[in-house]
């Protein structure tokens, strides 16, 4: 969605017609698994409502290799385009120790060369056991520009496509058994509502950084509400950091910083 | 000399004026009238003092009538293709999906083989056509092209040209909108912006020949004259950007204005060396030149590539379509310099926006590609034994349709090249007009100079000059393409960078 995005953003309409199309696709496959196209109401805490579906593994299997070659015709449309280097590389440099004192994280910050995701520093759920690197882009002395942005987002595409691949591949019993709802293996990993007296913490990669979450239970009392969530989104963090990095660039740059970015306003008011 | 042309509006209306001027001066009285003090008059003599000047200017009245409606009936083709064809550019759709969406609509319904309704069996080489294209390249299964197909959406009610009547609608909608000023604004050179605009668009079709006997107007210097209008409008995008007091609406202007700097030059001097290489001024003289028997008959397209890529380049500028389109940058300025237009006066100007791209490709066109010959008209009606039935079908073809379909397919360059590049900034079109296009534009005036002194020895082109030029651009071309040089791309492609990109990858960073 970022990538169809931010070919308005630099001026070329098809791509975004093009990233809409394998959206469709992978919404087509969550829809499946939650049963809406937006809010899913699928994960629990420690777990999900319930396993996937009939035949699920081998349809995810089936577009994720399509959308591998598509990556590819991205790439096409962007790198080999004189016009899309000029517009991105040099404009919009962000230097990895401001990012770091200013807290931005995710692929803006391994864009500037900081090796940080927490899925593979601080491995949670699986990570630990696929094989897998986070992709970092070298940049130069200045801090990464806008292009370095796009390309780590372009490896980040294709290394969530080989990794849900990979776990797929791993799920343990294979990939084609399947529990029913009432099923205790998939009950007992989630509890429906957090008890009282009890509070969780956790953070984790999300696609625009890192986002981190507290949970504190509510009990009887309150019905079935938690007494507390509170949610650090990155973005709330990287806005107010890429408007610092727009100073001393042209008018028709705002763009192409701010959208390199990978701005999202719904997920700053969290 | 001039070229030859079943469809001569031009002299057919002269003769038709001049008839009926003479049977209204036979119907006149002759005789003296006396007009007390004054004199006397004679309506017949009197009236054969003014004839002239009444059929120069019902002819003129008539003609420009005849090609504004030639223009905005065929201009209705330009959104239609802009439309139609980037809607397939951007789906990746296959070559025959995109004839068969003319008439696939919504959820698989189609019109069916509609060929076949065509009356007298004149649709059984259509359908014919279709089914065997449909099966080479791997359509041919009706399911799979429906559900590609509607990928996209409806395709309209009707099935023979869906969205065609799109244009119409829009007009519509524009004209029966309310008319906004801002209140802020400068009134006058508001209102006065769109009529600069619009008018100046208008103006450049006069001196556009559709064929070689549909044109409002010849004078002998038609190219200049043209050119002069074509470089107007910026002007009054200017004015509408400044006087809407908004400070997109500003920014946009004076893109428009900076960029009138980069691509203004470099045109006209491409456009000097059309001139000096078909020795004429006048549009249609240069069109003779490429087509004649006795002289020239090779298109300019074949003697000047470079020409040809540095126009279609500073055309794409001059009607500021994307990558060159920073004056309306949707992304930055909102719509740039027509912010604060509505209703029927942005209409107008997004049409006159569309005439411009229109006025472009009949140019190049007429400029390169031979205006109302047919390709290789000579050459296919000096062949031995079919030579006879091509310069039949040749005869029968007036060149109105030659130039029309000319200009639709360079329309669908345009479009073509829109939907794959992203937008350019404002110093990067300067550095590329001034730095590559100027002296690119210069190399080629100096080229064409040569070849029209040198190598053109009146008469007939000898052949080996175009197929010498093409072939060496061809080369260099390719050569340019396909740089087999790795290291010095990868570096050139990260010219601000202090330091060459390794692209990440698993494996490459380990901590």
């Amino acid at each position: 969605m970022w990538l169809g995005a931010y070919g308005p953003d630099t001026g070329n309409l098809s791509v975004l017609v093009w990233c809409l199309r394998e959206r469709e696709m992978m919404m087509d496959l969550l829809q499946e698994m939650g049963g809406s196209r937006m809010h899913y109401n699928f994960p629990r805490i420690g777990g999900v409502k319930r396993d996937l579906p009939h035949g699920f593994a081998q349809r995810a299997r089936s577009k994720l290799e399509l959308f591998l070659q598509r990556i590819q015709e991205y790439e096409a449309l962007y790198d080999e385009s004189t016009v899309f280097l000029v517009r991105t590389q040099g404009v919009g440099y962000a230097k990895a120790e401001e990012m770091v004192n200013h807290g931005v994280s995710g692929p803006n910050l391994r864009a500037a060369g900081v090796n940080y995701d927490v899925r593979w520093a601080h491995p949670y759920s699986v990570y630990s056991e696929l094989d897998w690197e986070p992709p970092v882009e070298r940049s130069s002395i200045k801090g990464a520009d806008c292009y370095d942005r796009y390309r780590v987002r372009v490896e980040e595409m294709r290394i969530s496509a080989l990794l849900t691949l990979q776990a797929l591949d791993k799920m343990p019993g294979g990939s084609d058994t399947y529990h029913e709802p009432g099923d205790p293996k998939i009950l007992a990993k989630a509890p429906s509502r957090a008890p009282e007296g009890t509070s969780g913490y956790h953070h984790f990669e999300d696609s625009r950084g890192e986002s981190m979450f507290y949970i504190a239970g509510g009990g009887e009392a309150r019905g079935k509400n938690p007494y507390r969530v509170s949610i650090r989104s990155p973005m709330f963090i990287t806005i107010p950091y890429a408007s610092k990095c727009m100073i001393g660039y042209k008018v028709a740059d705002i763009p192409a910083i701010m959208g390199s970015f990978d701005p999202c306003i719904g997920e700053t008011d969290r | 000399m001039a070229s030859s042309d079943w469809l001569d509006v031009n002299g057919w209306l002269q003769s038709i004026v001049g008839w009926s001027m003479d049977q209204t001066h036979d119907l006149l009285p002759n005789e003296e009238y006396g007009l007390g003090p004054i004199g006397s008059v004679n309506p017949q003599s009197g009236f054969s003092s003014i004839q002239p000047a009444l059929e120069a200017f019902f002819h003129a009245s008539i003609m420009c009538t005849v090609v504004f409606t030639t223009l905005m009936l065929t201009m209705l083709a330009i959104p239609y293709i802009e439309r139609k064809f980037i809607g397939r550019l951007m789906d990746r759709l296959g070559a025959t999906t995109t004839l068969r969406s003319l008439w696939v609509g919504e959820s698989g319904a189609t019109a069916g083989e509609w060929w076949d309704q065509l009356p007298f069996g004149i649709g059984t080489p259509i359908g014919w056509t279709i089914n065997t294209l449909n099966s080479i390249w791997g359509n041919d299964h009706e399911l799979e092209t429906v559900s590609r197909v509607n990928n996209r959406s409806y395709h309209g009610y009707w099935f023979l040209l869906p969205g065609f009547f799109q244009a119409f609608a829009d007009f519509f909608k524009f004209a029966t909108k309310e008319h906004m000023v801002p209140k802020d604004a400068d009134k006058v050179v508001f209102e006065v912006a769109p009529v600069i605009i619009i008018s100046t668009t208008v103006m450049v079709f006069a001196f556009v020949p559709f064929g070689p006997h549909i044109y409002a107007a010849n004078p002998d210097l038609s190219l200049l004259f043209m050119m002069a209008i074509f470089g107007v409008a910026p002007l009054g995008v200017f004015f509408a950007g400044w006087a809407s007091n908004n400070k997109y609406t500003l920014i946009g202007g004076m893109r428009s204005a900076a960029q009138l700097t980069a691509y203004e030059i470099p045109l006209l001097i491409t456009v000097l060396g059309v001139a000096v290489l078909s020795g004429s001024l006048n549009i249609i003289e240069i069109v003779d030149f490429q087509m004649g028997e006795e002289e020239g008959n090779v298109w300019n397209f074949f003697l000047m590539p470079l020409g040809a890529a540095l126009f279609l380049i500073t055309m794409i500028a001059e009607v500021e379509r994307i990558p060159f389109d920073m004056p309306e940058a949707e992304a930055e300025l909102v719509e740039g310099w027509w912010t604060e237009y509505g209703g029927i006066r942005w209409g107008l100007m997004f049409s006159a926006e569309y005439m411009r791209s229109y006025a472009a490709c009949i140019l190049f066109a007429l400029f390169f590609l031979g205006g109302w010959e047919a390709p290789f008209q000579h050459t296919l009606s000096d062949l031995p034994f079919l030579g006879g039935v091509f310069s039949t079908i040749f005869a029968l073809i007036p060149g109105l349709v030659w130039v029309l379909v000319k200009a639709w397919i360079l329309f669908g360059v345009f479009v073509w090249i829109r939907a794959s590049l992203h937008r350019v900034r404002t110093d990067q079109i300067l550095e590329f007009g001034w730095r590559y296009l100027l002296p690119l534009s210069l190399l080629n005036l100096v080229i064409a100079s040569y070849m029209r002194l040198e190598l053109y020895e009146g008469g007939n082109w000898n052949l080996w000059v175009p197929a010498v030029v093409t072939t060496v651009s061809l080369i260099v071309f390719l050569v340019y393409i396909f740089d087999e040089d790795e290291e010095a791309a990868r570096l050139k492609s990260r010219p601000y960078s202090t330091q060459a990109v390794v692209k990440a990858s698993p494996g490459s960073h380990r901590d």
